[in-house]
């Protein structure tokens, strides 16, 4: 049994190994996080500081107090909050069962359908912004929660993740249970979503920070402050015509961080639990 | 292999469409007068949007104008300077205008030839009360679509010590002047860079147009693009010989960078706006810096004029309304008061001779300047313009064309993009 | 749903019109708002592609003349326009592999098993996603500082003397790719990992006892059955890539010399500059470009499961 030992050894030396290169890589990735948090407890004049600074001079806690008297706060993150919540769960169950039907239910217009769907993700935002002003006018949505949220209720960037996952189902599952009886939908909800669950998770946690983020088109959509959400009202209050506040803008970003890292972390765990394959076959 | 033979129909349906409509020629029509307004007090719902701090600000005078009309309510709504353009543009599209809205110096030109923009009401305010580049912004083929608002200028900021060093005791007024001085800050001021200039990129034409003017050149002479006139490139040439003389640094530096630089005296002076004043005194700055005007040449103008417009829109529920609230924020008290609450300099001549702003030294500087500033011809192509101007200014300072072949450039674009009318 | 449930009792439950129907139902809801909110704006930016549309168009915008492909044609005679396609050409061919090559290993690293602090590592290795890109470019502009930055200090210590990374017109592209890599690895990494989760852990099982090495399990198993996933971040990624355009709008925009310059910043300006028609024919060059590389991606990744 020594080649088993040695087997072994060689697995602690690669788990040693992999540790290392794993931490390594940590700090390149989270020195930029860690200078916003650190600098949003700094003064303006220490951020804008030459050479740069990684931690405080003296503490501040001015940055934040100040984020939360000049903007209205609680109008501005519960706005925020409803667009993205609203957002993230229509994605989830459009894109789901669209993605379900796309991968696994041969109906006519599918292909076409499928490559309309990839064909808008090619095409950059910018150009389609006018036109969707003009149609969201049009349907009374200027101005409303409701406009932020209808015109990326439903993405084709959910479907076609959903559609890439599901395919990689059986199909020897899917028939034994239409065998047994089982309608699509029963099987969609027993079957397809459980076995989704990282994937359903991906999702969750990408629309949510393209939605927590968006920019142009809530600045678009809004006419009057009480529409705004954070981004906006972040950019409008930190960003000037000829100067950045980096205090407030930096104390912003982490206050705007934090729900998207929540989300996150709850999240990541079902990549791990999520998937049960052992009783497939 | 049907349906997206139908989907090729339909758009070949739309396209068919659109070009039964065509461009009907109105073509530039001739100066117009807006209506005069109603007698009395403004009243009912006044929509304003305005950008950054200004919007954030407003509601202090709104509230104010409302104490003096009582029957009228000013709600303004503060839009983000990042993006501010592309949603006024998606708003005129979309007829979801507010009645009023602060608007860039630069923009006036795009947004009236839409046909969105409301004339100024003849009776509304006297030209001859602001300076004449700042009012100049808002007059697109004679007539008058905006009135301007507040007003910046460019200007000289330099490092007090290294002047003091080099022997510097009065601003320079020429060229050469300008030049040895630089060279001065350099050479006995212990700078690494005498000046920073930006080296091209977007609004390295603020920096640049004025040395043009300066020389008497221009952009356009009201009938045809003359970028390669010989004031131009000599002006350029002018540009060029601060990189070529290594007395400014060829990179472009990033927002931040420019003041703990110039505090420190690795770089004796940049060419801004008032704006600075606060940012350096921010970092501890005030009185380490002193100011100097542009120097000045044949031409009549020495400086770039900027700032902010107002203007009403066409679809305006309460067109009488809104440009009352307009003329009220043109009264030389309002703009003092304006002044004092976000430090905007006022684009009214007569609010210059309050004791607030009279009696600032360094504010001075920059009102006797605005006398003499001009701003980029009001036609709605200039912003393309002034990118393509932007990039060959960025080839001058890398070395990579010469002064002559970028004028020549800069008029072989401006003249294919046109004047947009 | 109750169609559905009555024809399970009938053998037509095979039938063509039956699954029409239930694709069409599940379908549905997604379509529906696809259509509207996405494909109609989609289909009205291509009809303005071919037409002379500019800002001054807005109150009228069937008031423009129809002008075919000029624009299109107008565009590669455009000196800026071909040198953004090259960026942009070199941006994707390189960054696109780059970036799901670190992304897959470190996927496969944290989902090896062997590794502990799993969570801390995958929120760590997230965190360029979320973090505010204002402070990635100040932090980055600090480390790639000429004289003083730490990249160039490093390099100093083993005797090489850095360039000036974002105003040296050779290496400001190479440096974007660097930092484009670091911040999107971990956006495609996520998808990794919920990826390797849907291969069954009884084929490593058996691959195990069938003794093939770590290597050969990654070649054979692993990389096979995560095609529709690495398909997906593909395709994706390679979206992202051609639409690149916050990392030079920050750190360069788009200098020294255009060197950074890509389409998508092209079409930004001219959508700023009012030039609708021209900036919607430039989108749709770059949707060309997208379609032709993901066609080439589905023929790479196209596996069994994938038809």
């Amino acid at each position: 049994m020594t080649g088993e030992r040695g087997t072994r050894r060689k697995d602690r030396v690669a788990r040693l190994g992999l540790h290392l290169v794993l931490a390594a890589g940590l700090v390149v990735m989270v020195g930029p996080f860690v200078w916003m948090v650190l600098s949003s407890f700094k003064t303006e004049s220490e951020i804008r500081q030459v050479p740069m600074t990684w931690l405080p001079d003296e503490v501040t806690f001015a940055n934040y107090g100040d984020l939360f008297a000049r903007l209205d706060f609680p109008t501005y993150f519960t706005n925020s909050v409803v667009v993205t919540v609203f957002t993230t769960l229509t994605n989830l169950l459009f894109c789901s069962a669209a993605g379900y039907a796309l991968a696994k239910l041969p109906f006519g217009g599918r292909r076409l359908l499928f490559a309309v769907v990839l064909g808008t993700i090619m095409v950059p935002n910018i150009v389609t912004i006018v036109p969707l002003f003009v149609l969201s006018s049009n349907l009374g949505l200027v101005n409303t929660l409701a406009g932020l949220i209808l015109p990326f209720a439903a993405q084709a960037f959910g479907v076609f993740l959903m559609r890439q996952f599901i395919l990689s189902i059986p199909d020897d599952l899917l028939e034994a249970a239409r065998i047994d009886g089982a309608t699509e939908f029963r099987i969609f909800r027993r079957i397809v979503l459980p076995l989704c669950r990282p994937a359903l998770a991906t999702l969750g946690i990408l629309t949510f920070l393209s939605s927590w983020n968006n920019f142009l088109w809530p600045l678009v959509s809004a006419t009057t402050e009480d529409t705004y959400t954070l981004p906006v009202a972040l950019a409008l209050y930190a960003i000037g015509q000829n100067r950045t506040d980096y205090d407030l803008l930096l104390a912003g970003s982490v206050v705007v961080v934090v729900p998207v890292l929540v989300v996150f972390v709850l999240l990541q765990r079902h990549f791990v639990r999520g998937i049960a394959t052992t009783g497939l076959k | 292999m049907t349906r997206p033979t139908r989907l090729l129909a339909a758009v070949l349906a739309v396209t068919l469409l659109a070009s039964a409509c065509g461009r009907d020629d109105d073509g530039g029509g001739a100066a117009e007068e807006g209506a005069q307004l109603d007698q009395g007090k403004a009243s009912g719902e006044i929509t304003v949007w305005a950008m950054g701090t200004e919007g954030e600000k407003l509601s202090v005078l709104a509230e104010d104008f409302m104490k003096e009309n009582p029957d009228a309510r000013v709600t303004v709504t503060p839009v983000p300077w990042d993006g501010a353009h592309n949603k006024i543009s998606t708003a005129i599209a979309g007829q979801e205008t507010p009645d009023v809205s602060m608007l860039g110096t630069t923009w006036i030109g795009e947004f009236a030839n839409t046909g969105a923009l409301d004339v100024v009401p003849s009776d509304l305010v006297s030209e001859q009360d602001f300076f004449p580049g700042a009012w100049e912004t808002g007059v697109v083929d004679g007539t008058s679509y905006s009135v301007p608002w507040y007003v910046e200028t460019r200007l000289l900021f330099v490092n007090r010590a290294a002047a003091e060093k080099a022997g510097i005791t009065e601003a320079p007024a020429t060229w050469e002047d300008l030049h040895a001085a630089v060279t001065a800050l350099r050479t006995k001021g212990g700078a690494k860079w005498g000046i920073y200039l930006q080296p091209g990129q977007t609004g390295a034409w603020q920096t640049v147009m004025p040395f043009v003017w300066q020389n008497g050149g221009d952009i356009h002479d009201g009938t045809r693009f003359v970028l390669d006139a010989a004031p131009n490139v000599e002006a350029l040439a002018y540009y060029e010989s601060f990189y070529a003389d290594g007395l400014s640094t060829r990179d472009r530096l990033r927002e931040g960078e420019p003041e703990p630089k110039l505090l420190s005296g690795e770089i004796a002076s940049f060419v801004s706006g008032p704006w600075h004043i606060g940012l350096l005194n921010e970092l501890g700055g005030e009185g380490k810096f002193e100011l100097w005007p542009m120097p000045a040449g044949p031409g009549e103008y020495t400086s770039f004029i900027g700032g902010s417009n107002l203007s009403v829109f066409k679809e305006a529920d309460n067109r009488d309304g809104a440009w009352k609230f307009v003329s009220y924020l043109m009264r030389p008290d309002v703009q003092v008061r304006w002044y004092q609450t976000v430090s905007d300099l006022p684009a009214v001549q007569a609010a210059w001779d309050d004791p607030v702003l009279a009696d600032d030294p360094l504010l001075a500087t920059f009102g006797d300047q605005l006398d003499t500033a001009k701003a980029p011809p009001p036609i709605p192509t200039w912003e393309q313009i002034a990118a393509g101007v932007d990039t060959e200014l960025e080839k001058i300072a890398k070395g990579a064309t010469s002064p002559e072949a970028a004028a020549t450039a800069m008029q072989e674009q401006a003249s294919a993009i046109g004047t947009g009318n | 749903m109750r169609r559905t449930r009555n024809s399970r009792t009938s053998p037509a439950a095979g039938s063509a019109l039956y699954r029409a129907l239930t694709g069409w139902t599940f379908a549905l809801p997604f379509t529906v708002l696809f259509l509207l909110f996405t494909a109609g704006p989609v289909a009205v930016s291509l009809v303005m592609s071919v037409t002379d549309i500019r800002s001054a168009d807005l109150l009228d915008p069937l008031g423009v003349e129809v002008v075919g492909f000029d624009n299109y044609v107008r565009l590669f005679t455009d000196p800026k326009f071909v040198r953004a396609c090259v960026n942009t050409a070199v941006f994707v061919g390189v960054g696109v592999p780059l970036t799901m090559a670190l992304a897959l290993a470190f996927a496969l690293g944290l989902n090896s098993g062997l590794v502990r602090f799993r969570t801390a590592f995958r929120v760590g290795y997230y965190l360029p996603v979320v973090t505010s890109i204002v402070a990635i470019s100040v932090v980055w502009r600090f480390l790639l500082q000429p004289e003083s930055g730490l990249v160039n200090e490093l390099l100093s210590a083993v005797g090489i003397q850095g360039p000036n990374w974002l105003n040296d017109e050779a290496f400001a592209l190479p440096t974007l790719i660097v930092m484009a890599a670091w911040r999107n690895l971990g956006f495609a990494m996520v998808i990794f990992l919920a990826g390797l989760q849907a291969i069954p852990r009884e084929l490593y099982e058996a691959a195990t006892i069938d003794g093939a090495r770590r290597w050969a399990q990654l070649r054979h198993l692993t990389v096979p059955m995560l095609a529709p996933t690495m398909l997906f971040v593909a395709v994706i990624t390679t979206i992202a890539y051609v639409q690149y355009f916050e990392e030079p709008f920050v750190m360069t925009q788009g200098g020294p010399l255009d060197s950074t310059l890509s389409m998508a910043h092209h079409t930004y300006n001219q959508f700023g500059f009012g030039n609708y028609g021209y900036a919607s024919a430039m989108g749709y060059v770059l949707f060309v470009v997208v379609v032709g590389l993901s066609i080439a991606w589905f023929r790479l990744l196209r596996n069994n499961v994938d038809r």
